[in-house]
């Protein structure tokens, strides 16, 4: 009798391993990072400035910053480009520069918040929006306080419209270089311009002469030069609303480099061929409210409307899906647009059906 | 006689000789039984927890290819740079919505700046650009001085410079020193409007609306969205020359992928097609007051 009992415990212990491992994988995600909290009074508590602690989190921006700095000093425009002065830190934090205890050691250890040591004659400082905390100059990853709100529909309504790009041609060409003096009539490149930095970063193929003109994908905006553009006043979120785009996170990794698919894909296309308007490929990107979990996916679909054989009385020159699967027959390989790391498995039923 | 054991008890006949004793025969072939059935359940479902995590799942979410065009003059157009909206249920279930859509009255872009007392300069370079706020193009050299200048620009221009200093990031950031109402006061209105209707659509249906935006061939694309009969609509009209168009469609979602999305388009049009269930007011522009 006791052996079906144990065979049907050991089927329930095994329904509830799997649920219990579902659930897990689906919880870790969604987990925000924590931040080891330090007791309360140690002078080592104060090395590390948060933004999201409550006493901080209470205050404006503008209590301790001061938007903007003086002008020009750090930036070509108008934006909070500095550490708060000494009194900002001071009015709430005196003990911790002036007691006894504070000062035994090395020195207050407030003052390596902005500054690179703790010495009253000490003026050199980190660069400011990147340490915040006396060891972060050594983290692998570029971490935050700071996430970013954009809604990137709203931006698309207001700013994006056929007929500036019929009045500059040019800018019918997905990419642009930057430097180039030109009317920026408004699209997606008004923030999203050229970043040939990534062909270094990418698992690349070995180099040959038609790589040179695959330049890669897109930066995404690094400063509010940008966005002061239209929200330097008056049109809210201002310049001292902070909030308005940034909320509070110990730790926030921004995805500065996307995983490319395609790597050996070029916006310039190999003649300058990709002509397209951004939204034409990337078929979601007018949909997505913010830039969390926005995925500029470009479906197979999207190729095949020019690189299928029936295409070719149109775009006689054009590497077709047909000769990419042919080839991929002999070699094992998809080389025109994936490097080995994507080329060398089998396509998916996507590319089957795109190519049907 | 003796005791007999009861029929369906086998007898084992040898002797115990200490140890374990021997387990019953009858019980031993049922909990084997079990046993192998326990292992192919455990294995199967640990196939389909797996299979679950590493295989594409089955399309079961539809895609609408929407290819929008107008008829002006003698010419066919496609509409670019406009968005369209997916609401839950037929045109019948959203009748009271597809009635407020109706009695929405949006004046024009021109009237309005012009009641806002735009100069006929700025009214030209919105038109010009399809602009309904001054964000939708860069300002230019020539928009700020020079013949052609708009004056608001140049006033606006003038102040920043002011306090901005710098002449290039004075053009650029001029936006932020224009009244709020001559700035995006059109586009403002209208998305307050377009917001109301939407917040209707989704108390009427119950579930989310979803929007897209034409791209300069007039195609969006409308994907994962679960099967089912929908309403497409832009809303508010939009104004094409002379006149402005408003659709009320309705069009049933499939599940299927892409591909068969990408041979068979969902054509919004202002001529008459019977293959679209499509209910499609053009009027002319409002002449201002």
């Amino acid at each position: 009798m006791k052996r079906p009992i144990i065979a049907v415990l050991t089927i329930a212990f095994a329904l509830a391993a799997i649920v219990a491992a579902q659930t897990r994988r689906g919880s870790r995600t969604n987990k925000p990072a924590t931040q080891t909290r330090l007791a309360r009074g140690a002078p080592a508590k104060y090395s590390a400035f948060l933004h999201s602690s409550d006493k901080h989190k209470s205050l404006a921006c503008n209590d301790c910053h001061k938007i903007p700095t003086v002008w020009n000093a750090k930036r070509d425009f108008p934006d909070v480009a500095d550490f708060p002065g000494h009194d900002a830190c001071v009015r709430c934090h005196r003990p911790q520069f002036f007691s006894r205890q504070a000062m035994s050691g090395t020195g207050p250890v407030v003052c390596t918040v902005c500054h690179l040591r703790a010495a009253p004659r000490e003026a050199a400082r980190f660069a400011f929006g990147k340490p915040n905390a006396g060891d972060q100059s050594a983290k692998p990853k570029d971490e935050r306080q700071f996430t970013i709100e954009f809604p990137h529909d709203k931006h698309q309504n207001v700013i994006a419209i056929l007929q500036s790009l019929r009045l500059n041609p040019r800018l019918l060409r997905v990419s642009f270089v930057p430097d180039e003096k030109k009317g920026d009539y408004n699209n997606c490149t008004v923030c999203h311009r050229r970043n040939d930095e990534l062909l270094s970063a990418q698992p690349l193929p070995a180099p040959d002469s038609e790589d040179q003109f695959r330049k890669f994908f897109k930066t995404a905006p690094r400063s509010h030069d940008a966005c002061f553009a239209c929200h330097w006043k008056n049109q809210k979120p201002v310049n001292n609303d902070c909030g308005g785009c940034h909320k509070t996170a110990t730790t926030f990794v921004p995805v500065l480099m996307p995983k490319r698919i395609s790597a050996k894909f070029s916006h310039e296309g190999g003649k300058g061929e990709h002509v397209m308007e951004c939204t034409t490929c990337h078929i979601n990107i007018t949909r997505a409210a913010s830039v969390r979990g926005l995925t500029p996916d470009v479906p197979i679909a999207a190729c095949t409307t020019c690189h299928k054989d029936n295409k070719k009385t149109t775009y006689p020159k054009v590497v077709t899906i047909e000769e990419e699967f042919a080839q991929y027959k002999t070699s094992n390989a998809c080389v025109y647009c994936h490097a080995p790391d994507v080329g060398s498995k089998k396509p998916p039923a996507s590319h089957d059906a795109a190519a049907q | 006689m003796g005791s007999r054991p009861p029929l369906n008890m086998k007898v084992n006949s040898s002797p115990f000789r200490g140890g374990l004793p021997p387990a019953n025969r009858c019980m031993s072939v049922n909990s084997t039984r079990t046993a192998f059935l326990s292992a192919i359940l455990i294995g199967g479902l640990l196939t389909l927890s797996f299979a679950g995590h590493t295989q594409t799942p089955q399309t079961t979410r539809g895609v609408i290819r929407l290819k929008v065009r107008y008829k002006s003059a003698d010419a066919t157009k496609e509409l670019p740079r406009k968005r369209f909206f997916l609401i839950k249920g037929s045109l019948d279930e959203n009748k009271s919505l597809a009635d407020a859509i109706k009695q929405t009255t949006l004046g024009s872009r021109a009237c309005y700046y012009r009641s806002k007392g735009a100069s006929q300069r700025l009214i030209k370079w919105l038109e010009d650009g399809d602009c309904e706020s001054v964000y939708c193009r860069a300002i230019e050299e020539r928009d700020v001085t020079g013949a052609d200048a708009v004056p608001e620009f140049k006033n606006a221009y003038d102040s920043a410079l002011q306090e901005l200093k710098t002449p290039e990031i004075a053009r650029r950031w001029l936006p932020n020193y224009l009244p709020a109402d001559l700035r995006d006061g059109y586009y403002n209105l209208k998305q307050r409007t377009v917001e109301a209707l939407l917040k209707q659509a989704e108390a009427l249906s119950g579930k989310p609306s979803m929007s897209i935006m034409t791209d300069r061939k007039g195609t969006a694309y409308l994907t994962d969205i679960e099967p089912g009969t929908y309403t497409i609509s832009n809303l508010v009209p939009i104004e094409t020359g002379k006149t402005n168009i408003l659709w009320l469609c309705e069009r049933e979602v499939k599940a299927g992928d892409l591909s068969i999305a990408m041979r068979r388009p969902f054509i919004l049009s202002n001529e008459k097609d019977p293959k679209v269930k499509c209910e499609v007011i053009e009027r002319p522009l409002p002449v201002c007051n």
